[in-house]
């Protein structure tokens, strides 16, 4: 039986990357892009530069990978509008990092060895989940490939040991790089975002996954030094769908807000919807930016009221800077931004701007990869829809802006901001 | 004691649906040895059956009286029966020819089947989670402190009716006799005039139900499902068949709800315990096939089915 499930995750693996790439209306986005942008600068093969998109699209975590992707399509779209040295044009090239519906480390490393092989991918955007970045990195460090995430937020990936231990091949020069604010950030001010809201008795709850244990070990911290008390700390396991026992411990102990750490689908909504079937119906839920997805709205139906949750990215509807960026991106897709759409505009964009640059400095060639990387880090005060934004030594980035949201009548309403300028 | 009793009712029904989904793999494991992988995805298609014919009768919410009784049986009956022929239609095409190949051929063949009930389904409903229409009024009962809701009382009621019912039909009918005799000496039944063909059939039919029973019972107890809902549910379950003892219906029930409460206590009384509900499940499994490797009635009762 043990051979069993191995073998059926194995073939799953496989199977339904291969019927998901085949299906997803993504890959027919991509190829129109890429064609259509290339279409007036006439570019042969050899010219067109790649961006490469490495984002969850479809499954549980789609309703967050795909407006995130479109942001990228948006900039590159927008960048082969202006002049670009050397004749080059940009195109996107997307692959989903699900398997069975879920952000899947092993695919995603697979992807990035896919990107790497292919000489025209000069940078990435991506991955949407930290745990897939933490497979990743090593592969782009050691190919100097670079690639900006726009919303990781697990400190390990960039700082201290953690982050020095995925820099094996090249650890003088960093390739991975965020535009998004760290757990440390998100999880303080989630903490006092629910002091600030009254909450006095907290129960956690964790995924076990780099992110959602993360964030919910800051906020543990953060809380109990705000005088707030911490009545319990549970970790799921991966796939877990029943929450009654779980529920019934917590209810027991009569914690006045339930904090999770951790996505929607792995777990997030199921256990906010079964909320709703004990004692603990009207007590307030309060996550970190894994819940912030229409998948979550979906997934806890009437039980997402009275959920908060913080977004490591500024409200694109109250910043000035990202009125055009708006206007546009609903005009292009016809939809509104997602809360990573922004985000990903900028990592393309400032990827971009270190390309064209690398494309000069190599007198009008095809620049090497390790270039572009350090253009990147030496990126300071890019002016972009999120604010000007600049990366640290870590590859983090210096404008670290938050979100606070609360849903009420099945929409998320912006509540609050906070800009942890460094 | 108030929380032992809540998480007694908490194991027992999800017990009840671990036992429910754990019948059908025992039944096809004592009848031809075949470990049904893609039962588990069979159980997904039961919730997906019972979301259609709800939405097909045009019910979205509550149902109350007499009403309830009806929508409640119609949609269960009929998710049992398109399960039970989808089960039937699995081995027709996927199994029938494979009875004398290896039984490695089989197996993988019951994977690949898990893989294509996953896919359609993905395309069927999108590869998003869906909500389940919250058809029963769930009030709680009081009891000297537990808070039992009436989704829970149907789940354990339904799923001891299903499992008296199967008993009594393997028991006391000539189909059973025919299974049972089935399970004991494949060519000796047949050369008694037993129709093999028909009576494996059969049991696909009976196990591939109860599976459309669990389905439709877990949708309305969670209000909720998506594509991929059976491989978890299904690995419980194969695990409690085996637990019970293999090809042993009894066993299947008791293995059943022994791991449901054993995950709900693990949770409750292991501190930081949800995350090691499965280490204790399989522990429980581990210690208990050391010692009885036929499973905890595998012996008791060497009759298979």
């Amino acid at each position: 039986m043990r051979l069993g499930s191995a073998l059926a995750r194995l073939s799953a693996a496989g199977l339904s990357a291969a019927l998901l790439a085949a299906c997803s209306p993504s890959s027919t986005t991509t190829q129109s892009t890429s064609t259509s942008s290339a279409a007036p600068v006439a570019a042969a093969a050899g010219n067109v530069i790649k961006i490469g998109v490495e984002l969850p699209l479809s499954g549980g975590d789609a309703s967050n990978g795909i407006p995130t992707r479109n942001g990228v399509i948006l900039a590159v779209e927008e960048s082969n509008k202006t002049a670009i040295p050397g004749g080059f044009s940009y195109a996107v090239d997307d692959l989903d990092d699900a398997v069975q519906g879920k952000h899947d480390p092993a695919l995603g490393a697979q992807n990035t060895k896919t990107f790497i092989s292919d000489a025209a991918v000069l940078a990435m955007v991506g991955p949407f989940n930290s745990n897939v970045a933490k497979a990743e990195i090593p592969l782009t460090n050691d190919a100097q490939l670079t690639q900006i995430s726009p919303s990781n937020t697990s400190n390990g990936l960039t700082q201290g040991d953690d982050g020095r231990k995925l820099r094996t091949s090249h650890p003088e020069l960093n390739s991975f790089f965020r535009v998004c604010t760290t757990d440390d950030h998100q999880g303080a001010a989630d903490a006092a975002f629910a002091k600030k809201l009254g909450f006095k008795a907290v129960f956690i709850v964790d995924d076990n996954e780099t992110y959602g244990k993360g964030l919910a070990d800051v906020f543990e911290a953060q809380f109990k030094k705000g005088g707030g008390t911490v009545l319990g700390h549970e970790h799921l396991n991966a796939g877990q769908t029943d929450f009654k026992a779980l529920l019934t411990k917590a209810q027991n102990l009569r914690p006045d807000v339930v904090f999770f750490g951790g996505t929607t689908v792995s777990g997030g909504g199921l256990l906010r919807k079964q909320m709703g079937d004990s004692a603990l119906k009207t007590v307030a839920y309060v996550g970190g930016d894994g819940i912030s997805d229409d998948t979550f709205l979906k997934t806890a139906g009437t039980m997402a009221n009275g959920s908060y949750y913080t977004v490591a990215a500024p409200e694109t509807s109250k910043l000035a800077s990202a009125k055009t960026f708006v206007a546009n991106y609903k005009k292009r897709f016809g939809v509104d931004v997602g809360p990573y759409s922004a985000n990903a505009y900028t990592a393309a964009m400032i990827e971009i701007a270190a390309i064209n640059k690398a494309i000069t400095a190599a007198g009008n060639k095809m620049p090497a990869r390790v270039d572009v990387t350090k253009g990147v880090a030496a990126t300071k005060g890019f002016v972009s829809p999120i604010g000007t934004v600049g990366f640290d030594a870590n590859g983090d980035t210096t404008a670290p802006i938050l979100s606070l949201y609360k849903i009420s009548g099945g929409k998320a309403v912006f509540v609050d901001q906070v800009n942890l300028k460094t | 004691m108030d929380v032992f009793y809540q998480q007694l009712i908490n194991g027992l029904s999800l017990g009840g649906i671990y036992a429910l989904i754990a019948l059908g793999y025992t039944m096809v494991y004592g009848i031809i040895e075949l470990i049904n992988f893609a039962h588990g995805d069979v159980y997904t298609l039961g919730t997906f059956f019972s979301l259609a014919i709800l939405t097909g009768l045009g019910v979205s919410g509550e149902v109350h009286g007499l009403a309830l009784v009806g929508v409640v049986l119609v949609t269960m009956l009929a998710a049992m029966l398109l399960c039970g022929i989808t089960g039937v239609l699995i081995e027709r095409l996927a199994y029938r020819r494979l009875r004398n190949a290896p039984r490695l051929a089989p197996l993988i063949t019951a994977i690949g089947m898990s893989f294509i009930l996953e896919n359609v389904m993905q395309l069927w409903k999108g590869p998003s989670p869906i909500s389940f229409p919250a058809v029963i009024p769930n009030p709680s009962f009081q009891a000297g402190g537990v808070e039992i809701a009436a989704k829970q009382i149907l789940v354990i009621v339904l799923a001891i009716v299903m499992m008296v019912a199967l008993q009594l039909f393997i028991r006391n009918t000539k189909m059973g006799k025919a299974m049972r005799a089935t399970a004991q000496d494949r060519d000796a039944a047949q050369l008694m005039g037993i129709n093999i063909n028909t009576t494996i059939a059969m049991t696909f039919l009976i196990g591939s139900a109860l599976a459309g029973a669990a389905g439709f019972v877990s949708g309305v107890y969670y209000g909720t499902t998506w594509f991929f809902n059976g491989f978890e549910a299904g690995l419980k379950a194969f695990t409690a068949a085996v637990l019970g003892g293999i090809g042993n219906v009894a066993g299947a029930m008791l293995g059943g709800f022994l791991i449901g409460l054993v995950e709900a206590f693990a949770t409750q009384y292991i501190p930081q315990g949800a995350q090691w509900t499965n280490v204790v499940v399989f522990s429980v499994l581990v210690l208990v096939l050391v010692f009885r490797p036929s499973g905890l009635l595998g012996e008791a009762v060497p009759e298979k089915v």
